[in-house]
């Protein structure tokens, strides 16, 4: 569904991405594994339209992405949780999943999707009528993602979503992950929290310095010896 | 007194709607529109025309209101569109620039084509009244554009807290990448959002046009404008209205104790002594 | 080349009372000169700190009122007119310093503000214009006011130039440029900021002292018009702000084309000025002189400060 080709990527004139490729296919999950400073986030961005890449091609489903703006790759079909969620903080958490049914074809089922919203996330429903910004991290995590589900797209880009949260939260979330894949949502996943993620990925890529250094399948990887080395012992979980 | 509380509530939902127009851009895009001022009276002309025309004032203002729409979206094309993407503080200097010289132009370009001399659109119902009690008269036209600018406040809040359209300009002024990860074009609601902003100065345009306006007076009302912005709180689309009434309510008692040349001096010293004790505005920033 | 152009200047400049006798260009002569003195005041605060003012006018008034009436009681104008220019420190300091506190919209806002407020006082408590008393109309002569409005435009350009070469005036670009950063290496920006605010309000109530000798009926509400706000930052902003010429290149055109236009069609030259003004904003922050002295620097500098890639 998602394709990346030889990408190449700058960020205020410091090239951050290298000639990567990836691509991921219906109902994968796909996990994208690198430390700080490695361009994960920079490539979810290019992806998303929210910077533009200086060399390679994107397409999604054959269309190509390269010169789309964020809206009009959200109503393509890719939605994104963004790294540090970026609710509305002075909206209820109402109107926050009401604006992820912003797209025209979310809409119409916005009363369907939001109680299907408020079965994954409980809690949800319970805070509905608070300010976003208001909430906890965690909180504002399950916000993110059921403002996702909202827009009834099938490929959602997931930036770092462990980040800053306890780990039975972490476990909650990535549960809820799992479920979705399960339902039909292809995912592509950028983590640092690695053992969980290669846990749940079917394939995982490797980035570092902007470049690709290792790609195969999740559970390949959590044999790997350098793997093991570089990412396994470095993480929590 | 009641007297003057009245003409200084009227008033002050003048300087409200005002204030709107200028809160609302700058709360969506943190541009400050030094030429809104101006652009009303521009709209004022214009009811002056449709006035000879033989269009009563009030009439016009569904008219004013396209024009300046369409106004506004022109110039925020031709203009303002140009920094959209500028970090906050460059974007706050850029936009009080470039309105500073836009204005300069409206101004002097007004006098050229109709001089500096005062117009004043006078319908046979200029100077009537009503009387509720003795001694207790509200004047006719300041109890429409009070009606108006209530109708507006509904309409508005309406408008962000029903539509979706108004809903994802409230997202876009939160946080505008993650309303255009929602889906939200937000170049266009960038536009739509100033051309609504210069479209809701043509009620206070005919208001105006009613009282007294010339070329140079559209500065004088911006001034207005932005003290009520600044004490309702930047960026506070909401916080306008209390503040409008306040000032209204400020400089008529004013004008009630020391007398009319003082107005002005009045309300601006206490807007600056209220901006010392409360540097964000009487009400900061309130949730919308 | 540059000093020996500079000296001819001077030297045409000191000897043109000489040359021209004409009252008229004379006078001329003595309004571009307030107005250079004004726009470079303007300049310190606004272009090389940053603060963009729009109501010098207020400070330009308030040194030509207190000018104007120390003189006018027989204070001795070497006297008067700095202690003008002192005043419109004065009240600088009052207002322009909780300014710099505050948020940043604030300052243009808040001196515009300023404007309009001391235009209005004035307005009502001096309602009746002043005039010079028999005797000092009889001594009236251009020739001491000529010089005298020389004299300020060239100790004016000689205190900002070398105020600009020396650590302050470093200190005051480097808040211009990026004020968290200047603080975060220990400058005190504060201070700086003061003291850009009152050597430009000090100089623009010289000015405006100058105005005051210079005219016989005096409206004392005159020198508050919003204009003496407004055209400081036209000729800047379009002859080159952060240059010491940019200001004069400025003054000169505007005061030429409106001495051009003055009998045919009025205001023309403000509605030329403010559309060019806005053009050099959009497209050529450097004003003018970026041509030659390649002000792109400014420019490039703001397309870093780009925050979203996406709009």
């Amino acid at each position: 569904m998602l394709k990346v080709e030889h990408l190449d990527a700058h960020y205020e004139d410091l090239q951050v991405i290298w000639d990567l490729s990836l691509e991921v296919s219906q109902g994968e999950l796909v996990a994208l594994i690198g430390s700080n400073g490695s361009g994960k986030s920079t490539l979810l961005r290019v992806i998303t339209g929210l910077l533009p890449p200086t060399q390679g091609r994107l397409t999604y489903k054959g269309t190509l992405l390269n010169n789309l703006t964020p809206h009009e790759i959200v109503n393509l079909g890719i939605s994104m949780v963004p790294e540090n969620r970026r609710v509305f903080p002075k909206m209820t958490v109402l109107a926050n999943l009401e604006m992820g049914a912003f797209p025209n074809k979310a809409r119409e089922d916005k009363h369907k999707s939001l109680n299907k919203v408020y079965e994954v996330f409980p809690l949800l429903r319970e805070r509905a009528q608070q300010f976003a910004g208001s909430l906890s991290g965690g909180e504002q995590q399950m916000l993110a993602v059921g403002r996702a589900l909202m827009s009834k797209n099938e490929f959602f880009l997931l930036d770092e979503m462990s980040l800053g949260l306890g780990p039975i939260i972490v476990q909650n979330i990535f549960e809820v992950v799992i479920q979705i894949n399960k339902e039909g949502i292809s995912i592509l996943l950028v983590e640092q929290n690695v053992p969980v993620t290669l846990r749940i990925a079917d394939r995982a890529y490797i980035l570092e310095s902007g470049r690709i250094v290792k790609h195969d399948k999740a559970k390949k990887l959590l044999n790997d010896p350098y793997v093991k080395g570089a990412y396994l012992g470095t993480s929590i979980g | 007194m009641l007297q003057t509380l009245t003409y200084g509530i009227l008033n002050g939902l003048l300087y409200s709607i005002i204030a709107l127009g200028i809160s609302l851009v700058f709360g969506v895009m943190s541009y400050l529109n030094i030429a809104h001022g101006s652009l009303i009276i521009l709209g004022s002309y214009g009811s002056l025309y449709l006035f000879y025309f033989g269009l009563d004032p009030f009439i016009s203002i569904p008219i004013l209101m396209v024009s300046l729409f369409l106004v506004g979206i022109i110039l925020f094309k031709l203009l303002y569109s140009r920094f959209v993407s500028l970090v906050e503080g460059l974007k706050i200097q850029k936009s009080l620039l470039v309105s500073f010289g836009l204005m300069l132009v409206i101004e002097h370009g007004a006098t050229m084509i109709w001089t500096s001399d005062e117009k004043s659109i006078s319908p046979f119902y200029s100077g009537m009244s009503f009387e509720v009690f003795s001694g207790f008269r509200v004047p006719l036209i300041g109890l429409a554009g009070g009606f108006l600018a209530i109708i507006v406040i509904i309409a508005l809040h309406l408008f962000f807290s029903r539509t979706y359209f108004g809903k994802s300009v409230i997202a876009v002024s939160q946080d505008p990448e993650a309303a255009s990860l929602m889906g939200v074009n937000v170049k266009r609601a960038f536009l739509i959002s100033f051309g609504l902003s210069v479209c809701l100065g043509a009620i206070p345009s005919v208001l105006i046009g009613l009282q007294a306006f010339s070329p140079s007076v559209g500065i004088e009302w911006f001034n207005k404008g932005i003290i009520v912005v600044m004490l309702g709180g930047l960026g506070n689309i909401y916080g306008v209205f209390p503040a409008g009434l306040f000032l209204g309510i400020v400089e008529a008692i004013s004008v009630f104790f020391f007398g009319a040349p003082y107005r002005e001096i009045t309300g601006l010293v206490i807007f600056v002594l209220v901006l010392i004790v409360f540097p964000n505005g009487l009400f900061g920033s309130i949730p919308e | 080349m540059k000093k020996a152009l500079l000296s001819i200047l001077i030297v045409l400049l000191i000897s043109l009372p000489f040359i021209v006798k004409s009252q008229y260009f004379l006078s001329l002569m003595i309004t571009l000169f307030i107005y250079v003195v004004l726009a470079e005041s303007w300049n310190l605060l606004g272009g090389y700190t940053g603060q963009v003012s729009l109501g010098h006018g207020a400070f330009f008034g308030v040194g030509s009122l207190v000018t104007r009436l120390l003189w006018i009681n027989k204070v001795p104008l070497l006297l008067s007119l700095p202690l003008g220019g002192l005043s419109a420190s004065l009240l600088a300091a009052i207002v322009g310093i909780p300014c710099f506190r505050m948020r940043l919209a604030y300052f243009p806002i808040g001196t515009l503000a300023l404007s309009m407020i001391a235009l209005l006082t004035v307005k009502n408590i001096f309602t009746v214009a002043g005039a010079l008393s028999t005797e000092r109309l009889a001594s009236y002569e251009i020739f001491s006011r000529y010089y005298l409005a020389l004299f300020i435009v060239i100790v004016t350009i000689i205190v900002i130039y070398y105020l600009m070469r020396s650590r302050p005036g470093l200190a005051i670009v480097a808040i211009r440029d990026n004020e968290k950063a200047a603080a975060a290496i220990g400058i005190k920006t504060l201070i700086y900021k003061t003291l850009a605010l009152l050597i430009s309000t000090f100089l623009a109530g010289l000015a405006g002292g100058i105005y005051a000798y210079q005219h016989v009926s005096y409206y004392y509400d005159a020198p508050f018009d919003l204009n003496w706000s407004f055209t400081p930052t036209l000729t800047t902003f379009i002859g080159g702000i952060s240059t010491i010429a940019g200001p004069i290149i400025g003054s000169v055109c505007f005061l030429a084309l409106s001495e051009i236009f003055a009998v045919t069609l009025g205001e023309v030259h403000v509605l030329i000025f403010g559309f060019c003004f806005v053009l050099i904003v959009l497209f050529l922050p450097g004003g003018l002189l970026s041509f030659k002295t390649g002000n792109q620097v400014k420019k490039i500098r703001e397309e870093r400060e780009v925050k979203s890639g996406f709009l």
